[in-house]
């Protein structure tokens, strides 16, 4: 099956930064993908040019087998996009917002009553509806954002840090959306920087740093081609002496003030790591296992060093 | 709480310099309009400035006379005035009517010669109501001239009135001086003629005297001649008296003897014929003395009617009779009082002389108002739009981003012309503005203004990607377009090369239109240009706007 979002050798350059330098992923229909990265990765840009609002300089894009530039017109058809901020006219209602982009998405008149009508249940709005909605707060504005972008029932769905902000029960409403929505086949490539959400979501996550994919795969995987391990944290009464590791497959990362992390190959090492400390004349007085998490394996491939200054940078341009 | 103060004084002048909107609107805005204003407005303080403004008059004379060759020469040392003459009152009506000239004078047939004869000329200004500040200016000209020629004309006949009294004055004393002469000479003559009368009264009374003893003389001589005469020739007379008288007694005699030998038959003798009777004065002369017939004849007092003729006397020699010198009394100019003349005003288009100043206003502010609205509302908008994120997401749509584009702008445009239109409606019914002919011929401009300024607004929008941006470029634009454009004031008080400039704008072809409409009072024809242009310059801003809008949005998502 041809995926829905199909992108290939994706290059962007905006003066004499380069945004994009060969990113590929594909979307199928149901699937959820996470769009990960630190700020500055590249993934509003990817997102601009895959919902047609930016032009890119090389590579090809397909979405809902249209390739773009040319088919732009056309996959916008199938095309739903909901950006990081909440995108509506804040002093009209919830209702008018939506009725108005139902026009714009070209719902016919009854479809757009109906398709406002469901989303406003969808996003549990119906209460408010007829309020203006720059009343809303962050969560209502946040669940208002993603109705405006699915009202036609979306072949492809493009998600940009839906969720930055909002409340736990908005949080999860939006994912109940997300979820549903693919569950009835939509494409969702969803841009992220909570390892959680992605987690949570996405079957599938692509990982972008400084415009190039540097991993991508289902949430194990990448931990596991991260080559993150599993880490044992043990609290003593006195600092170790030095070499008091012997167990094989464990070794320390780090020790200090008492406090020593060991990584460890696997779990089953942990209760030699554990004698070791006791034969060293370590009082243990608290110890902590800590399972290697998809934010491990985002540390451990992109590093952590800030990237403020080159998002600035592509905001700027 | 000073040092509370001091800091939070230092981080607003800090913020204000970092405000490049606020340091535009405090410097350049300000200075765009001072610069727009006092270009402007230069000729209404009497300064020249760079190009400055030359008035065309055309000037047409159909007189041929001393007024038209006078204005001619007069006006060829007016300042900033080029001065054309055109053959035709018609053409020179076409060059006012096309606003190639404020002003046409025209100078009648009969002019020069109706004041030269103090009868009142007139002079006809044919006039653009529009253009009332070069019209004044051109009519105070006029004024002048008129003045001018009034005061020549008004200074020749001093001139020639002052000589006239000087020969007068010489002639009356010359005169003064004659009549003296003349009282002399005849005060000789009067005393001359009264010795020659004494002497002809002596010389009349000798002759008579003499005379009259010749008289008694000669009569005396002739009645004795003729008294022998008399007798000489009376004496036949009283012979022939004698014999006559024995005659007739012989007569008698025989004729007795006759009828007495008739006897009986007597009776039939018929009388004899009767001798002629002799008349008795006859026989009185015959019987008068010659002595007593002369005096008859002749009386002693008959003898004046017979006098002699009087003894020739010779006149006396008259005495040379002083003949004076009259004076030749000048002549009489031939001088009239200089007539009037009189300025004849009519425009061109049969629209009123007095200008209501909200037929300027009221347009013109309205236009003002309406750009500030469509055009920083067009600007802003998309602004926004995309502050809000909407213009992105609607980019994602199926719907054409021109569709959006244009639906705004529609948008923009149908307020716009409600604006106008109400703005309209309170300048008829607040101050009387004029609504010309065709009321309805107001919409032209109206929408084509509109139209114009609602594109120029995507051009703004186009240009600019910030707030802080367009506040400072729109305004300036606003207000340039609105000053020179001649929504402020009237577009002919400013310098040539500005009004030539200012075509530019579509404020210019607007006010223009509206002025032909609402004070020229043409008809809706006489927009259609305007309107046009109008709508060229609102087709190519939203093309221009519409090329730099998609050039902007693609930049940034």
């Amino acid at each position: 099956m041809t995926p829905l979002i199909l992108v290939d050798g994706l290059r962007k350059r905006f003066a004499t930064r380069v945004a994009l330098d060969g990113v590929a992923l594909t979307v199928g229909a149901g699937e959820i993908v996470g769009l990960l990265g630190p700020n500055g990765a590249g993934k509003s840009t990817t997102l601009s040019i895959l919902a047609t609002l930016l032009p890119f300089d090389d590579g090809s894009v397909t979405i809902a087998e249209q390739p773009l530039p040319a088919a732009a017109a056309r996959a916008r058809r199938a095309l739903g996009f909901v950006p990081q901020r909440p995108a509506f006219y804040p002093t009209l209602s919830a209702r008018e917002n939506l009725r108005f982009f139902a026009r714009m998405l070209g719902l016919p008149s009854r479809e757009a009553a109906h398709g406002v009508t469901e989303v406003l249940q969808l996003a549990g709005l119906e209460g408010r509806a007829d309020e203006p909605v720059d009343r809303f707060s962050g969560g209502m504005q946040r669940r208002l954002n993603l109705a405006c972008g699915i009202l036609h029932r979306p072949r492809v769905l493009l998600l940009d840090e839906p969720a930055v902000g909002v409340d736990p029960q908005s949080r999860e409403r939006l994912f109940e959306t997300v979820l549903g929505l693919a569950a009835n086949g939509t494409a969702v490539l969803y841009s992220t920087n909570q390892m959680e959400e992605a987690e949570r979501l996405c079957a599938r996550v692509v990982l972008l740093d400084l415009g190039r994919v540097v991993a991508s795969g289902t949430p194990p995987a990448l931990v596991a081609q991260a080559g993150v391990s599993a880490t044992v944290h043990v609290r003593t009464a006195h600092a170790l002496p030095k070499g008091w590791l012997a167990t094989q497959g464990a070794r320390v990362l780090e020790s200090s003030d008492g406090t020593t992390a060991v990584a460890i190959s696997h779990s089953g090492v942990v209760p030699a790591v554990l004698a070791d400390v006791l034969r060293a004349g370590g009082d243990i007085l608290d110890f902590t296992l800590h399972r290697p998490t998809l934010a491990d394996a985002f540390f451990s491939l992109t590093g952590r060093a800030l990237r403020d200054e080159g998002e600035s940078a592509a905001a700027a341009g | 709480m000073l040092r509370g103060f001091g800091a939070a004084l230092a981080k607003d002048l800090r913020l204000l310099v970092r405000d490049r909107v606020g340091l535009v609107f405090l410097t350049i805005a300000p200075m765009v309009v001072i610069t727009v204003a006092g270009l402007s407005l230069a000729s209404l303080y009497g300064v020249k400035s760079a190009g400055d403004t030359v008035s065309l008059l055309p000037i047409v004379d159909n007189d041929g006379g001393w007024v038209g060759r006078a204005i001619a020469e007069h006006l060829a040392h007016e300042p900033d005035l080029e001065t054309r003459a055109v053959s035709s009152t018609d053409d020179a009506r076409d060059l006012v009517r096309r606003k190639q000239a404020a002003v046409a004078l025209v100078i009648p047939a009969g002019t020069s010669a109706a004041i030269a004869d103090g009868g009142r000329g007139h002079l006809v200004l044919y006039t653009d109501p529009v253009r009332w500040i070069e019209r004044g200016r051109l009519y105070a000209v006029v004024q002048d001239l008129r003045h001018g020629l009034e005061a020549a004309a008004h200074d020749e006949a001093t001139v020639a009135l002052a000589g006239t009294r000087t020969r007068t004055d010489e002639a009356r004393a010359a005169l003064a001086r004659s009549a003296q002469e003349l009282d002399d000479g005849l005060a000789r003559l009067r005393s001359q003629l009264a010795d020659l009368q004494a002497e002809s009264e002596r010389r009349v009374a000798g002759g008579r005297h003499e005379l009259a003893a010749q008289l008694a003389r000669v009569a005396a001589e002739r009645r004795a001649e003729a008294s022998a005469r008399l007798a000489t020739v009376l004496a036949p007379l009283r012979g022939f008296l004698a014999d006559l008288a024995r005659s007739e007694q012989a007569f008698g005699t025989w004729l007795d003897t006759v009828r007495e030998r008739a006897g009986r038959f007597a009776d039939r003798i018929p009388p004899p014929p009767a001798p002629p009777a002799i008349p008795p004065e006859l026989t009185e002369l015959a019987h008068m003395e010659p002595q007593a017939l002369v005096e008859r004849l002749l009386p002693a007092d008959d003898s004046a009617a017979r006098l002699p003729s009087l003894p020739h006397v010779d006149p006396l020699p008259l005495p040379a009779f002083p003949r004076p010198e009259l004076p030749s009394l000048p002549e009489l100019p031939a001088l009239r009082l200089p007539g009037l003349i009189d300025l004849e005003e009519t425009s061109v288009t049969g629209a009123p002389h007095r200008l209501n100043p909200f037929d300027q206003n009221v347009p013109g502010f309205s236009i003002t108002f309406l750009l500030l609205g469509v055009l920083l509302g067009v600007s802003l908008g998309f602004l926004d739009e995309r502050d809000w994120g909407t213009l992105a997401r609607l980019r994602t749509t199926p719907t054409p981003l021109a569709a959006v584009v244009l639906a705004k702008l529609a948008a923009r445009f149908a307020i716009g012309l409600a604006q106008m239109l109400v703005l309209f409606a309170v300048g008829r019914a607040a101050f009387g503005v004029s609504l010309g002919r065709t009321p309805w011929a107001l919409l032209l401009p109206t929408t084509g203004i509109v139209f114009a300024g609602t594109a120029f607004g995507l051009v703004v929008a186009g240009l600019t990607q910030s707030r802080e941006a367009v506040l400072p470029l729109g305004s300036i634009v606003i207000l340039t377009m609105a000053a020179m454009g001649g929504c402020w004031w009237p577009l002919d008080l400013e310098p040539r090369w500005m009004q030539r400039a200012a075509l530019v704008f579509p404020t210019t072809w607007a006010m223009d239109a509206y002025n032909d409409l609402m004070i020229r009072r043409q008809p809706a024809p006489a927009v259609l240009a305007a309107t046009g242009v109008l709508a060229g310059f609102g087709v190519l801003y939203l093309a221009l706007g519409l090329v730099l809008f998609r050039h902007r949005v693609r930049q940034v998502p």
